[in-house]
């Protein structure tokens, strides 16, 4: 069951990255039927991820080490590509904008790209992750970071398409609106996986904010995105700049979620690839 | 110029400081830039790890600065509070405002029509189609309605609640800024190693000064389970609190499920294997006997203290010696310390003097680490947590919605339909709502004029 979800794994990776091409061809080409297939492609992707996963978990209950699979470094990868691409997908039928699919979707195929350098072996809980906390802090924090991401995809493609030259056109407009949604969903979720943190950590190590380089940098990432939230509520910032900062914001993320485990120590330890 | 207009103006420019939006922006990322710092520099390291990585000089200035422990440097508090400060003062600035705009007479919103964003005719007259604008405006709120020069007006309003969230989120934070506070200044937090069957009742603040707690741990019992692999599972420690030295309430300590005694916690932190060192003591021609150990000070008969430092259960020195060894730290009764080496009695080179130990024989006991803390902020915490979620759902998914329908007679005698709405965010919503409105009203009649 572990081997028939890894083997689905591979394939979804190049599945995200075919339908990035299709998404790519059908921007370029603006033909509806690579536009379709890229649809296709990605939901059906999505489906295969959401089946890879299942399995996953039912294959740690075979193991008798059941758990869900949000405990390591790659479990978080391949769960990222998961949000990634619900989110995506959910802006897709909502927007009917194919050409967004260009930019978000091969953040999923990366995602999974790096998850599939990675050893796949699935492993006991170590006795600090054995909280129903857990779930909660993941699926939270990584909703935000997918909100963020997407976000910052739209950004990327509101420069790339030249939208500040025609601002106030309906497409630029809708563009500028979906950023800062995007960026709202993901300022929510990530505050959620910052509480739902805090209240495991009270009950793992007895205080509920340590100043851990986890920590500070999810608190980074939190301060930026108020900063430009407020810089939209107050000043009316909007096009270029929000997408600048979106962009700024979602480096940040990466910080907290790769450069802190790469490049810092801290108690968040056991997110890193090595486990 | 008066004093008092002087003092007045110069409070009036502090207040304008701390009630600027700029302010709050730059305060958000002064924030953001700083934390950085004490992600790459070591917090809380001894000095000498400081002066390996950045010399005697960056030392001086890691230390002037407070980098080491910077989150809790004054400097770096200075920006918290002022972010509070100003987080007050923009909301108080504001708050009478927004009042205003939530407790509008509604006779004068009916005065006050927007520009029509929908226009479209139905049969009959204004009164005939009064009923069903009503209707549909009832799915906004209670509909309002008054005779104007241009027609019959209809408004309603919903969301003026919303207005709200964005007070609701920075109470939160002052809520939570507050909760820390009170668990800094009320609270305290601490740890405690206890040897399995032994009884403490004094933990080591992480101040490093002792507390005495008003009642005693024991620990009955420490075990480790491993999964096949032979990792670590589970880390367990039975304990049982005691009042008075009569037993009160047993509990297992296990990672993640912490237990509660008289408000303060205990948790599972860490664990080991405590060396239990039976020595002989010889001071002048006094020979005891007592039993040292590798983890805290023990007493001597005589009213000194010592504690191991080093232990090895074998060497070998060639020929002249093989078996244990021990290096012992002992602190007489004037406060002076001094090292010595043991051996099996008898043998090998024992420091001279006039005190000397020798090492009779050894066994070690697992102990338990734990966690203490006593924090009667950590309610505010949550509570600040709750409100500042339910003040984002508030600020950012509900808008105050204002809705007016004029109906007014066209010189064919039918009635021309007005949509109109104002709203504080979210336009596309509105638009969204008017022509739900729109369609609702018109039904399959409806005819752009």
């Amino acid at each position: 069951m572990e081997a028939l979800s890894n083997q689905i794994l591979v394939v979804v990776t190049f599945a995200f990255l075919a339908a990035s091409v299709l998404y790519l061809c059908h921007w370029v080409l603006k033909t509806e039927l690579f536009g379709w297939a890229a649809s296709i492609v990605t939901w059906v992707a999505l489906a295969a991820l959401t089946a890879s996963i299942v399995l996953r978990w039912l294959a740690s209950y075979q193991l008798g080490i059941g758990h869900a699979p949000f405990s390591n470094l790659f479990e978080s990868l391949v769960f990222f590509a998961w949000t990634l691409a619900v989110i995506y997908l959910i802006i897709e039928l909502v927007t009917k904008l194919r050409t967004i699919g260009v930019f978000a979707v091969p953040l999923a195929f990366l995602s999974l790209l790096y998850a599939l350098s990675l050893d796949p072996a699935i492993k006991p809980l170590l006795p600090a992750l054995k909280s129903n906390w857990l779930i909660a802090h993941v699926i939270t924090c990584f909703l935000g970071y997918a909100g963020f991401g997407v976000s910052a995809a739209l950004s990327l493609m509101y420069l790339v398409t030249g939208q500040h030259k025609q601002a106030g056109t309906p497409r630029a407009q809708l563009l500028d609106d979906l950023i800062y949604q995007t960026v709202v969903l993901g300022f929510i979720l990530l505050t959620a996986g910052i509480v739902t943190g805090s209240i495991w950590a009270n009950s793992a190590w007895g205080t509920y904010w340590s100043w851990d380089p986890k920590e500070v940098w999810s608190l980074i990432t939190w301060l930026v995105y108020a900063a430009l939230l407020h810089s939209r509520y107050m000043r009316g910032w909007q096009g270029v700049r929000v997408a600048v900062f979106s962009l700024v914001g979602f480096a940040c993320v990466l910080f907290t979620y790769f450069g802190v485990n790469l490049l810092l120590s801290g108690l968040h330890s056991y997110a890193t690839g090595k486990g | 110029m008066s004093k008092g207009s002087q003092s007045s103006s110069f409070g009036q420019a502090i207040w304008n400081f701390f009630s600027s939006v700029k302010l709050s922006f730059s305060l958000l990322l002064i924030l953001a830039l700083t934390s950085i710092a004490g992600t790459l520099i070591p917090q809380k390291e001894a000095a000498s790890v400081y002066l390996r990585a950045f010399g005697e000089a960056g030392w001086r200035l890691v230390q002037a600065l407070g980098l080491n422990d910077m989150y809790h440097a004054a400097w770096f508090r200075l920006i918290l509070a002022a972010l509070a400060v100003n987080l007050v003062i923009c909301s108080l600035n504001r708050l009478p405002t927004t009042f205003k705009l939530m407790r509008r007479d509604p006779e004068e919103d009916l005065a006050s029509m927007r520009k029509p964003r929908q226009r479209f005719t139905l049969p009959g007259a204004p009164s005939e189609n009064l009923a069903a604008a009503e209707k549909a405006l009832t799915r906004v709120g209670r509909v309002q309605q008054g005779q104007t020069p241009q027609g019959l007006v209809l408004f309603a309003q919903k969301g003026a609640w919303s207005r709200l969230g964005v007070y609701v989120v920075h109470l939160s934070v002052l809520v939570i800024l507050a909760g820390a506070l009170v668990g800094n200044f009320l609270g305290f937090a601490g740890s405690v190693n206890i040897e399995q069957g032994q009884t403490v009742d004094h933990i080591i603040l992480d101040s490093r000064q002792p507390k005495k707690l008003d009642f005693a741990l024991r620990l009955n019992k420490f075990t480790i389970s491993y999964y096949p692999s032979g990792m670590p599972s589970e880390y367990r420690s039975e304990v049982t609190f005691l009042k008075n030295g009569q037993p009160v309430k047993s509990a297992s300590l296990i990672v993640n499920d912490p237990a509660e005694f008289q408000g303060i916690d205990f948790y599972q932190a860490s664990y080991g294997e405590s060396l239990n060192l039976k020595v002989s003591y010889q001071k002048g021609d006094k020979t005891l006997e007592a039993v040292l150990s590798n983890q805290h000070w023990r007493q001597l008969p005589d009213g000194a203290y010592a504690a191991v430092a080093d232990y090895r259960k074998s060497i070998k020195m060639g020929d002249k010696y093989s078996g244990p060894f021990a290096r012992i730290v002992y602190q007489g009764q004037q406060g002076e310390s001094q090292s010595f080496n043991a051996f099996k009695p008898g043998a090998g080179m024992p420091s001279a003097g006039p005190i000397s130990f020798a090492i009779l024989g050894a066994s070690s006991v697992p102990y338990s680490g734990l966690q203490v803390k006593y924090d009667p902020g950590v309610w505010f915490i949550w509570v600040g947590c709750t409100l500042m979620v339910i003040g984002f759902f508030m600020a950012f998914y509900f808008a105050h919605r204002k809705v007016w329908v004029r109906l007014s007679p066209t010189e064919q005698g039918r009635t021309r339909v007005e949509l109109a709405g104002g709203t504080n965010k979210n336009r596309p919503g509105l638009t969204r709502l008017l022509a739900r409105l729109g369609a609702e009203l018109g039904g399959r009649e409806q005819q752009a004029e």
